[in-house]
This record gives C-alpha cells, sequence and structure tokens, in this order.
C-alpha cells in the first residue's frame, strides 16, 4: 500500500482526530456539571420547583454529553499504548502514573456517582443526592486537573532526567507542577466553564426567543450570564498568561503562532501579524497585514522585547513546525473567539442592568438573543483550536525538546493504522450526527414542568414544601 | 533496598490482577447480559436486560480504565508492548466498548429501540471475543526482543489457543449475566436465565477444562515452571475445587434460590484468577518478561502506590454503596423519567 503515508503519521493524524473530537464532550459536561451543582443548592434553598426542573431538564443533556465522553474517552487511554508504545515505555514512570490517578481519583468518582445523581432523586435523601451531583462534578474536574498535567509535562518536561531517552524522576512534585502546568490548568478550567455557559445561555435564548417557557428560562440565563461576567475577561487573562509561558519556554511554537520567519533581538520592538499567507517552502509570508510595534505590548505590555523572538528560520527545518498556517489560524480563530464572547457578555451585562432581562421584557432582546444562539457553539471552536495551536505547535517533538514524534509511534503496518483511522472516522461521524439529532429532540421537547417531586425534599425542613409549580412570574418568586 | 525491588513490583502485580478481577467480573456480567439480549424474544424484554445495567455499567467499565493507568506507569514496557502486539484486538474492544456505551445514552431517547438493542447486544459480544483473544494471546506467549520490544506479526494473535481461550471467556460472561440476572429479574425473565445459567455453566467448564488440559501440553514455557516450581500439586487442586464450585452452583440454580448462583460463580471467577496468576507470576509478558523486568523506578512504584492505593478502599466503598443504593429488582424497562 504505498500510497499510504507513514505509520507515525496516520498514528497521529489517528490521536489528533480521536483527540479533538473526544474533547467536544467533556468540555461541557465539566463545566455543566458545576451548574447542575448550583442549580441543586439553590432548589434545596429556595424550594422552588423551577430549580428542580432546571437540575432535571439539564441533566438530560448532560447525561447524552457524558455517554458519548465515556465512549470517546476509552480509544484515548489505549491508543498511548496500541499506536505510540515506544513513547509509553519512554515516559511510562511518570506519563503512565499520572494517567492512573485520573482514572482511580478523577474517572471512577465520576462514573460512581452519575447513577445516583441521575436516577437517585427517590432514592436517597436531598443532601446525599447533592453530595452525588457535586462529586460528578468535582471528579469532571479533576480530570481536566491530571489530563492538563500529564500534557503540560510533554510542553515543559522537568523533574526528572532523560537517559538514552527514557525519562527517569527525580522528582515527581517538580514533574507536576512543571513550568507550563498552573497556567495551563486553569486556562482549560475556564475554558470548559465558558464554552458552557454560552451553550447553555444559547440554548435558553432559543427559548426565549422562540416564547417557550421564558420565564423559566430567563433564570438559567441570567444564571449562566452572571458567572460570564467573571469568566469571560479571566480567561482572556488565562490566555495571555499561556501565550506568555510560551514565549519564555517554546521558541518555535511562538514562532508559528506568530508566522514569523526572521528573529527580533531583545531590546527591539516587532509588528504584530494580523493576517497572513505562511508560504513554509519560500520561508516568508506571501501575503501580510501588520499592527506596527504590537508584539511587545501583547506579550509584554511594553514597547520593547526583553527577550528576543526568535523566528523559524533561525531552526533547522527538522527542529520547528511546519503546519505554521494551521497554527497562526487557530491561534486567531482562538482569540477572536474570546474577545467576542467577553463583549457579547459585557453587552449583555449592561442590558440587564438596565432591567431589560425582566420575565415580561427579555423577549424583546431579539438581536441579543441571536447573537447569544450564535454564540454556543463558538468555546468548542475556540478550545479545539487552541489544542491545534498547542499540539500541533509542539512537533517535531512529542516532549518537547526531548522526543521526537517520529520515534515515539509504535511500528504497526501503515494499512493496520489506516484501518482503524477509517473507523474512527466512521464511527465518530456517526455519533457526531446522531448526537445533535437527539439533542436537538431534548431541546425541541423542552422541559417537563409537570414531574412530580421527590417526596424527600421534606426531609430537609420543617415546612411543607411547595408540591406545585409556582404559577407566579419569575421575578415575583422568592 | 533489593527487598524494595521484589516487593514493590510485586504489590502491583497484585493491584493490576484486582483491578483486572474487578473489571472481569463487573463488566463480565454486562458483557453477557448484552450476549444474552441477543437471544432475548422482543424488545421489552431485551429493555428490561439493559435497564438492570443502567446506573452501573459505566463505573464497571472504568475498572478497565483503571488497569490501563496502573499497568502504564507500573509497567511501561509491558503497556506499549502487549497494546501494539494486540493492536486489532484491542482496537476492536474499544470500538466495541464505545458503541456499547452510545446505546445506553440513545436507546434511551430513541423510537427505534430495536437498533440500538441490537447495537448494544452485537457490541457486548464482539468486546467479550476481543477481550478473549487478547487474554489468549498473552498467555499463549507475545513474540518479544531481550528488550521486550514487539518482534512479531499483526495477526500473530489470531490461532487456535487464543479462540479456546475467547469463546471460553464469552461462555464465562453469559454464565456470570445468567446469575446476575437471576439476582435483578423476576417471573418468565428469571426462568429463562435459571436455564440460560445452566447450560452456560457447562460450556465453561468445558472450555476451562481445555485450556487446563492444552496449557501444559502446548505451553513450553509454562510447562517447565509448572513442574519445576514444585506448584503442580496445587494446580491439580485448582481444576478439582471448580469442578465441585460448578456442582454447587447446578444444585443452587436446580433449588431456585436467587443469590446463591451469582455467588458461586463469583467464587468460579475467582478460582480462576488465583489459578492465572499464579501461572502467569512472576511473568508480565509470558514467559519472557517478568514483573521486575518491567517494572518502573522503584520510586514511580511507591508514589503511585501512595495516591493508588490509598484510593482502593475509597472506590470500593462507593462504588459498593451504589449497588445498595439501586439494589432490588428491574422494574420497569425506563431509566429514570
Amino acid at each position: 500500500m504505498d500510497f499510504l503515508p507513514d505509520s507515525y503519521v496516520l498514528s497521529r493524524m489517528q490521536f489528533a482526530l480521536t483527540a479533538l473530537f473526544h474533547m467536544l464532550w467533556p468540555v461541557l459536561t465539566t463545566g455543566m456539571g458545576i451548574y447542575l451543582v448550583v442549580v441543586e443548592i439553590l432548589w434545596l434553598k429556595t424550594k422552588n420547583p423551577d430549580y428542580y426542573y432546571h437540575a432535571r431538564f439539564w441533566s438530560k443533556l448532560y447525561v447524552l454529553n457524558f455517554g458519548i465522553g465515556v465512549a470517546t474517552g476509552i480509544p484515548m487511554e489505549f491508543q498511548f499504548g496500541t499506536n505510540w508504545a515506544p513513547f509509553s515505555e519512554a515516559t511510562g514512570d511518570f506519563f503512565g502514573s499520572i494517567l492512573g490517578f485520573e482514572a482511580s481519583m478523577a474517572f471512577m468518582l465520576e462514573a460512581g456517582f452519575l447513577g445516583i445523581m441521575l436516577f437517585g432523586w427517590e432514592r436517597v435523601n436531598p443532601f446525599i443526592h447533592l453530595f452525588a451531583t457535586v462529586m460528578v462534578a468535582f471528579g469532571a474536574n479533576l480530570s481536566t486537573f491530571w489530563i492538563l498535567i500529564a500534557n503540560s509535562w510533554m510542553q515543559t518536561p522537568t523533574g526528572g532526567e532523560f537517559i538514552d531517552g527514557h525519562f527517569f524522576v527525580r522528582d515527581y512534585f517538580q514533574a507536576m507542577f512543571n513550568p507550563f502546568m498552573r497556567n495551563s490548568v486553569l486556562h482549560m478550567f475556564f475554558a470548559t466553564l465558558e464554552t458552557s455557559l454560552f451553550v447553555i445561555g444559547g440554548i435558553s435564548a432559543w427559548y426565549v426567543l422562540k416564547g417557550r417557557n421564558e420565564a423559566f428560562f430567563a433564570r438559567s440565563f441570567k444564571i449562566v450570564l452572571g458567572c460570564a461576567i467573571a469568566v469571560a475577561p479571566i480567561q482572556i487573562y488565562m490566555g495571555h498568561l499561556s501565550a506568555e509561558q510560551v514565549y519564555h519556554y517554546q521558541p518555535t511554537k511562538l514562532a508559528a503562532m506568530e508566522a514569523r520567519w526572521e528573529t527580533i533581538p531583545a531590546g527591539e520592538g516587532g509588528d504584530w501579524s494580523l493576517l497572513a499567507i505562511p508560504n513554509d517552502k519560500a520561508e516568508r509570508n506571501d501575503f501580510e497585514i501588520v499592527v506596527p510595534q504590537a508584539l511587545g505590548l501583547i506579550l509584554e505590555f511594553k514597547t520593547k522585547l526583553t527577550e528576543p523572538v526568535q523566528g523559524l528560520k533561525a531552526f533547522a527545518p527538522e527542529d520547528r513546525p511546519h503546519q505554521v498556517g494551521l497554527i497562526y489560524y487557530s491561534f486567531r480563530v482562538m482569540i477572536a473567539i474570546g474577545f467576542f464572547l467577553a463583549a457579547l457578555m459585557a453587552v449583555s451585562a449592561l442590558q440587564w442592568w438596565r432591567g431589560k432581562f425582566s420575565a415580561e421584557a427579555i423577549g424583546e432582546q431579539k438581536w441579543l438573543m441571536r447573537a447569544w444562539i450564535f454564540s454556543a457553539p463558538l468555546g468548542y471552536i475556540a478550545t479545539d483550536s487552541g489544542w491545534i495551536v498547542r499540539c500541533v505547535g509542539r512537533q517535531p517533538w512529542t516532549v518537547y525538546g526531548q522526543i521526537r514524534t517520529i520515534d515515539a509511534a509504535s511500528h504497526v503496518p501503515a494499512e493496520v493504522v489506516f484501518s482503524s483511522l477509517l473507523g474512527f472516522v466512521t464511527l465518530y461521524s456517526l455519533l457526531l450526527v446522531t448526537t445533535l439529532y437527539f439533542g436537538t429532540r431534548i431541546i425541541s421537547q423542552g422541559p417537563n414542568l409537570t414531574l412530580p417531586l421527590p417526596g424527600n425534599i421534606d426531609l430537609i425542613s420543617t415546612e411543607p414544601a411547595q408540591k406545585q409549580p409556582d404559577k407566579r412570574p419569575v421575578e415575583a418568586q422568592q | 533496598m533489593e527487598t524494595l525491588d521484589y516487593f514493590l513490583p510485586q504489590v502491583w502485580f497484585f493491584i493490576l490482577a484486582l483491578f483486572l478481577f474487578l473489571y472481569v467480573i463487573l463488566d463480565g456480567f454486562d458483557l453477557g447480559v448484552g450476549i444474552l439480549s441477543l437471544t432475548a424474544d422482543g424488545d421489552e424484554k431485551r429493555g428490561m436486560l439493559m435497564t438492570s445495567l443502567s446506573n452501573v455499567w459505566d463505573a464497571n467499565e472504568t475498572w478497565l480504565v483503571l488497569m490501563g493507568g496502573a499497568l502504564f506507569g507500573a509497567f511501561p514496557v509491558a503497556y506499549g508492548t502487549i497494546l501494539s502486539a494486540l493492536y486489532i484486538p484491542i482496537l476492536a474492544m474499544v470500538f466495541a466498548l464505545s458503541i456499547r456505551a452510545v446505546s445506553f445514552e440513545f436507546r434511551e431517547l430513541s423510537q427505534r429501540k430495536w437498533f440500538w438493542n441490537n447495537a448494544f447486544g452485537v457490541a457486548s459480544l464482539v468486546a467479550a471475543l476481543a477481550q478473549g483473544f487478547a487474554l489468549g494471546s498473552v498467555l499463549s506467549g507475545i513474540q518479544v526482543d531481550d528488550a521486550g520490544h514487539f518482534i512479531g506479526g499483526t495477526w500473530d494473535w489470531l490461532n487456535w489457543r487464543s479462540l479456546l481461550a475467547a469463546l471460553t471467556l464469552v461462555q464465562g460472561y453469559v454464565l456470570i449475566g445468567s446469575t446476575y440476572l437471576v439476582l435483578k429479574t423476576e417471573g418468565e425473565l428469571q426462568d429463562t436465565h435459571y436455564r440460560t445459567a445452566k447450560i452456560s455453566a457447562i460450556t465453561t467448564l468445558i472450555g476451562a477444562l481445555l485450556i487446563t488440559i492444552t496449557t501444559p501440553i502446548f505451553y513450553q514455557g509454562l510447562r517447565e515452571k509448572l513442574f519445576d516450581s514444585g506448584l503442580a500439586t496445587l494446580f491439580a487442586i485448582i481444576p478439582l475445587l471448580a469442578v465441585l464450585l460448578i456442582g454447587l452452583l447446578l444444585r443452587s440454580l436446580s433449588a431456585k434460590s436467587e443469590n446463591t448462583p451469582f455467588i458461586w460463580t463469583l467464587l468460579l471467577f475467582l478460582l480462576s484468577f488465583i489459578g492465572l496468576g499464579l501461572i502467569v507470576f512472576p511473568y508480565i509478558i509470558p514467559t519472557k518478561i517478568t514483573i521486575y523486568q518491567a517494572a518502573a523506578a522503584p520510586s514511580s512504584l511507591v508514589f503511585m502506590l501512595i495516591f493508588v492505593g490509598f484510593l482502593i478502599p475509597i472506590m470500593l466503598f462507593y462504588n459498593i454503596y451504589q449497588y445498595v443504593v439501586f439494589r432490588g429488582k428491574v422494574s420497569g424497562i425506563e431509566y429514570g423519567e
């Protein structure tokens, strides 16, 4: 099968496909888990049935995403062994332990309490149920924590040394708390949260726009907007910190992110490229629009750079990434989305402050609601773009500066990897279509506001709980 | 320090065996129920079978993920070598487990329940077969060089010995699935699975006996180990005990008791596991690479032991708690709302 690329290229394509696709589902479940905790606490505190129905309605979307997340997560772990056996052997002492921690600390916690969270409303008392919901959300976020530790170590491997390509750990905590770790964990944490907020907000806006259960969805809309006021700006700042650490630790990635071919020495200013057509063969940009002298301001908030920004030409072709256009544009797409979401949040917050989001008036905010619906998928695009920058930009290394991707792959025949890649393409296309179909149906059916409330809610208070849905407008209920 | 070099890999061998055992019994009954659902008449009965697993399958499957992570961290060479040698069965298992997972979600939402019922059943069967082939080929020996790197071919895993292991594992899963259903259902459905339990008890026994007989004859490495180690008498006792357990199991099935068949089956699985463990030990890639050769650095093993070892009782506790919360018979075909 001569027409096939090398086995390691196919393994890389397979890993990229499975990772980018897998990411779409836990991104929502980790963020939405926190939202479910919030509405369940509000339910227990206020006994307002709306919050209970919110918990039930959103958990339908939650479990759909969770199922796909589990189904697509298993290939991620096993691929390290099947397709990246030399990598597994070289780094297992540290990397394998971290995956083991993720499974035992995070995965199991989430899986062990999910059943109770979904089906246990009548079987356990309300506080145990809340505890189960908290554990599910906590488990999901612990997963983010461990996976980002593992990936950050691949970006900035510290805490030991490589002897003949094998990593020997000297200090586990130094390896865990490697230079990239803190900002990467936080950047991803806020990415999951922001994506989920805009998905929940977008779906709520759709109901408001359709005039269906406006009061009910005005509630969720305001909860997520309240959170977005904090999250959207913080995420931009986390993005800045992440770019700054690339500047300090990964010069080849920074050069590719900026499509910069020539080096800027320390003490000088540089232009920031806004649009470009990078040409890898000619080692230059065929076309470019720049913002003069802006690079220093972006990286360090001052016009002169304190460290040099090395150009791609400063590195031998085999020591730098080659998909410069992909890295360059993924980076810009992510930034554009981050700023767009923050702007949308700011306009929405202003309208809220002006009292435009009361249950009666919110239906009039048609353009704003449309903007929120438009924004629902943007978080996913930004997150996947960010991961493309992070991992394609790391090439040609699997472990930056230490293990080359070409040396990390198993020697599986190309046609075998090609077959499994084809299998993943087929399966994942079907999964995407089917999930969108069922997700759309859950949304078009809407919340079930006639569900009986769990009988045991009375346990937590001497006052009788409201058994009937409150018919008053939302603003009047407290 | 030297004792530590031996002790730590042994501890991790034991932990891995524990995770694998928990996976095989817990997801074993999930997969067994899945295989059995292919033979159930009518989508309502199939729905009942799936409902009996709806809140536990995910946690059960997680023991496999856990075992993968622990093998990766504790014996990195073995993780890479075994998984890349078994590329096709492992990927087949991964695909099948993915399809099984989504069948649960999609069935709940779909009007065409029959489609997802079938997907669930077929995926369970494929996953079970793939696991059997993988287990069988690990036992029959993976070709490696002195450093433990795989040097065999892509299709090495496909031979009559791994086929025998695969078929036997399917029988075992059907057996534990049947006894689980005896525990969780009532009426007609329960009667059916008293019958399937009896049949699969016999077929499992036949498969297990064939494996027991052929192992010392055809596996030179294991044969030498068996007779040199002085464990031969112990290995003679295990099949006898197994036959005894099968007898007790059949008697409890005839007496229509609800709980004891499942318990006898668990003991049968435990016994098989002890037997397998004793044969394989101290190898992680039988009979080429020992756990001492494949182990990560002692500091890694200690580091992992602190975190994971501390969590094992906690994980067991909340998993058991979940079973307690959802104890009792399955009543309907819908999960919740």
